[in-house]
């Protein structure tokens, strides 16, 4: 064969010594900027309080919230006197990441199947879609009353409520992924022989997945909201109770320190989403580099 | 084994009162023959064979594949997209080895075969790489190999090499005036580049627009095996100078 053959174009290729450090450099410039803003805050907000706390009272100091956090993650209780807030603090994660984790699985079980038939069939989005549409305005707030009616407070109304907000943001990605779908990359499928089952599942599945991930991101964040709101209502664990019951008791220090754990757990999950989605993507993300 | 029948078929875009792509057309390739389909973009090219692969309905006529009409698309007839159409998603090896693998053609049958398609088609070395990673020429490589491997009795190629840089374009018309000459299929070729129709087929078939019709069926006798040199021989000159004379007649 006397074909010249083309090189591929070089990816991602090994980086000489030089450019590594310069790498590592930008990476940590760019995590020092990340928490400049965060800092700065933090400082600001120590020195204007007086005697540990801001706004008369209302607003504890970071050190007293930081110095209320250690006991609540690290303290042993002692004597007779249980503390709801000594030693919980990672049972209190537990209890939400895992409703969190249990309602999200069960939105992606429903909506990704959904999805993708709404958006490959006419028929179904006919049947489904005006439903999900007209029930998708009312807020996951509303739908408290009735899952504490049918659930009582207890670990499945959370899921329950988790499920409901995560879905709609799902579904509704997953349905544009699938409706998105190159054209000849169908036709390619079907010249090759391939039945309807194999163009959901092998198509029209992997072409959507970018949206899909798009809307797992946002359903997991919705998820979060959702978990806080019935657990601050409908249940008597986790990060949510918790929140609720120190604002309660005027324990001002574990309230913020309870919302900043949110903000991290959430973070984290989102995090470990992104993780995924570059895993699982890797065609994408090599698209987007080389153009 | 391979022939297709055009007969007085039309085609008409969006119901009465569309876009008539395709006008009143006869035309038949027979068995093992290589008919090249040259004409202005535009001129209903893509629609002819969109018909033949039955990604597209036919308004009118009939049209058959060896003797059956075609209701819809089929591992018989593999088409090559102008871009390649590869599944981003995959793997060099696993968009070669998709046919096999949704038809339901054990491993053992189909692994031995793909192997050797990739070396022919010159991607040995490949067979891990996404598309994203490969040129546009190599991209092409896979998407006729993929076809290839499902040993189709027809090859439908849709401007297959219209994307490519000029060089690249030459050494794939090289490769598959090899791959050609050693399997002999049926090849329906779509090109608007008149030395790519006459250095690859045995027939020109130069179509014209508004109403997209068939004028002239030109045989090209330069004889085989055929290759790159015969571009700048005086017979092949002679024929560009025929067909260009007859796309221009066209034209007005
Ligand atoms: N899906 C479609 N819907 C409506 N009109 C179309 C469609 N595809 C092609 N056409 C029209 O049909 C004519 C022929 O198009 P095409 O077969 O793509 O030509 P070519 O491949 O020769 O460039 C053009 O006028 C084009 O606009
Ligand atoms: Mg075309």
């Amino acid at each position: 064969m006397t074909v010249t053959t083309a090189e591929p174009r070089p990816t991602a290729a090994a980086a000489p010594t030089g450019e590594t450090a310069r790498l590592i450099s930008s990476r940590l410039r760019s995590y020092a900027a990340a928490i400049l803003l965060p800092l700065t805050l933090i400082i600001l907000w120590q020195l204007a309080g007086k005697d540990g706390s801001l706004a008369g009272g209302a607003l504890p100091t970071p050190d007293r919230v930081w110095a209320a956090w250690k006991i609540w993650a690290f303290g042993t209780p002692t004597g007779l006197s249980l503390s709801p807030y000594v030693g919980t603090w990672a049972e209190s994660v537990l209890f939400s990441a895992q409703r969190v984790a249990k309602g999200f699985a069960l939105a992606i079980l429903v909506g990704v199947p959904l999805g993708i038939l709404i958006g490959w069939s006419k028929l179904a989005q006919a049947m489904v879609d005006p439903t999900i549409q007209w029930l998708r305005p009312v807020p996951i707030t509303a739908w408290l009353p009735i899952s504490i009616a049918i659930f009582g407070i207890a670990d499945f109304g959370a899921v329950f409520l988790i499920t409901i907000g995560a879905f709609y943001p799902i579904v509704i990605n997953t349905t544009q992924g699938a409706r998105d779908v190159e054209k000849n990359w169908i036709r390619a499928a079907q010249m090759m022989g391939a039945g309807k089952l194999d163009i959901l599942r092998r198509i029209v599945l992997p072409a959507a997945l970018p949206s899909i991930f798009t809307g797992l991101r946002i359903g997991l964040g919705i998820g979060w909201t959702a978990v806080i709101v019935s657990e601050m209502v409908a249940v008597k664990s986790g990060l949510g109770y918790v929140l609720w019951d120190a604002y309660y008791v005027g324990r001002m220090d574990i309230v913020i320190a309870d919302m900043v754990s949110i903000g991290l757990v959430g973070f984290l999950s989102d995090w470990l989403i992104v993780r995924l989605e570059m895993w699982v993507l890797k065609w994408r993300r090599l698209q987007s580099f080389n153009s | 084994m391979g022939t297709i029948t055009f007969n007085a078929v039309s085609k008409t875009y969006g119901g009465a009162g569309g876009v008539r792509a395709l006008d009143n057309v006869d035309f038949q390739i027979g068995e093992g023959e290589f008919v090249a389909l040259l004409g202005p973009s535009g001129c209903g090219k893509s629609t002819l064979l969109n018909l033949l692969a039955g990604f597209e309905p036919l308004s009118e006529g009939v049209l058959t594949f060896d003797g059956r009409t075609i209701s819809k698309p089929g591992p018989d007839r593999g088409v090559v997209f102008q871009e390649a159409a590869l599944l981003p998603w995959l793997s060099v090896w696993e968009n070669v080895v998709f046919g096999p693998k949704v038809q339901g053609t054990p491993r053992a049958v189909y692994e031995a075969k793909a192997r050797e398609i990739l070396t022919i088609v010159g991607l040995e070395k490949f067979h891990e790489a996404l598309p994203v990673q490969l040129s546009g020429g190599m991209r092409q490589r896979v998407g006729i190999a993929r076809v290839l491997v499902m040993e189709p009795r027809a090859l439908l190629m849709d401007e297959p090499f219209g994307a490519l840089d000029a060089q690249t374009r030459l050494s794939m018309q090289q490769l598959l005036l090899e791959v050609w000459q050693r399997l002999k299929t049926t090849v329906l070729f779509v090109t608007h580049d008149i030395d790519e129709a006459i250095l690859l087929a045995d027939r020109v078939c130069v179509m014209t627009a508004r109403p997209g019709r068939i004028t002239r069926d030109i045989p090209i006798t330069l004889p085989r095996p055929r290759s790159l040199d015969d571009l700048t021989t005086a017979d092949f000159t002679r024929f560009k100078a025929m067909i260009m004379a007859e796309m221009r007649a066209g034209a007005h």
